[in-house]
């Protein structure tokens, strides 16, 4: 009996001993990683200079207090004037993201999902196929006081021994009726590597 | 019998070397978070401001040795009930030359921050 016993207690650890409870499946080589950690796995643009600017432009914004009122902003593109390909949309939209949550101002369409909105609105007043009473009405659309542009560009040097990237973000509020800039700021970053 | 006093002494006073007491609540020293080693940095003055809403830090940081400083920081914002109110900032990589003294500046992401954190981290 007492044999039974323990031989019935040794099984049971042995499976549970065996028993996999974590939670992962697959290739232990691949991990997931912290997304606001400090990037330098080269020298180009890369996510902590894209946070960096954001989180930057974002706050000297919202701070400097023109956005009073929570006006009308349409963002433009960021011009990229660097030799390499920086996707600059992600640039734009990380600011009018980080601005949206402040609650500082409201955005238009961008020249991007004007087209969108423009069919939505063709769609709904003229197929015919909607209830009248929930048909979006032409002609209400919210233009934009302000406007805001940006640019990055770049200035690289190489020597034998060292690689020097130094980028140069701006970006800047425009009032659309007066054609004024009411706000400005940079953002410069130097990258270097040593070889 | 004095050995025992002194073995005594000596332990207490190791005690409380080994255990600083906490940072009071409220001071510059409780706003730092530091991981790993910070031999050599010293945080300083914190100037706390409002602007346009805004809540604005500056805090100075000083290197205390000859030699370059390499390091990182973030802040963290805080609500009224002690709370993070935004999503967690990047990590910003910084240099401090020898003896340097430098100021950095930072601006709540929201107006609803009312406290903050900075957290230090050194390679």
């Amino acid at each position: 009996m007492f044999l039974r016993i323990s031989f019935l207690a040794l099984a049971a650890l042995l499976v549970s001993g065996c028993a996999n409870n974590s939670p992962v499946l697959g290739n232990k080589n691949i991990s997931y990683g912290d997304t606001k950690a400090v990037e330098t796995v080269t020298n180009e643009f890369g996510s902590t200079d894209l946070q960096m600017i954001a989180e930057s432009m974002t706050r000297s914004l919202a701070q400097s207090g023109v956005l009073q009122g929570r006006p009308v902003v349409q963002v433009y593109d960021v011009k990229n004037k660097t030799s390499e390909y920086i996707d600059t949309r992600e640039i734009t939209t990380s600011i009018k993201t980080q601005l949206m949550k402040t609650g500082a101002a409201r955005f238009a369409s961008d020249n991007n999902a004007m087209d969108s909105q423009v069919d939505q609105l063709k769609l709904q007043n003229q197929s015919g196929l909607y209830k009248k009473s929930t048909v979006a009405k032409t002609g209400n659309m919210i233009a934009a006081k302000y406007r805001i542009e940006g640019s990055i560009s770049s200035i690289v040097k190489r020597s034998e021994d060292y690689k020097d990237v130094f980028y140069k973000f701006s970006l800047q509020l425009i009032d659309v009726e007066s054609g004024l800039a009411e706000w400005m700021d940079e953002k410069e970053i130097r990258k270097t590597t040593e070889r | 019998m004095r050995f025992k006093l002194i073995a005594v002494g000596a332990l207490a006073l190791l005690a409380g070397c080994a255990t600083p007491p906490p940072p009071e609540p409220g001071s510059a020293a409780s706003k730092v978070v530091a991981m790993g080693k910070t031999k050599n940095i010293v945080v300083g003055a914190m100037r706390v401001a409002r602007e346009n809403g805004y809540m604005t830090v500056s805090v100075q940081l000083s290197n205390t040795s000859f030699n370059n400083k390499n390091m990182y920081y973030r802040f963290a914002w805080l609500g009224p009930e002690g709370f993070p109110i935004a999503e967690e900032e990047s990590w910003k990589s910084l240099t401090l030359y020898g003896e340097q003294t430098r100021f950095l500046p930072a601006i709540a992401p929201t107006p609803k921050a009312v406290d903050f954190r900075l957290e230090i981290n050194t390679p």
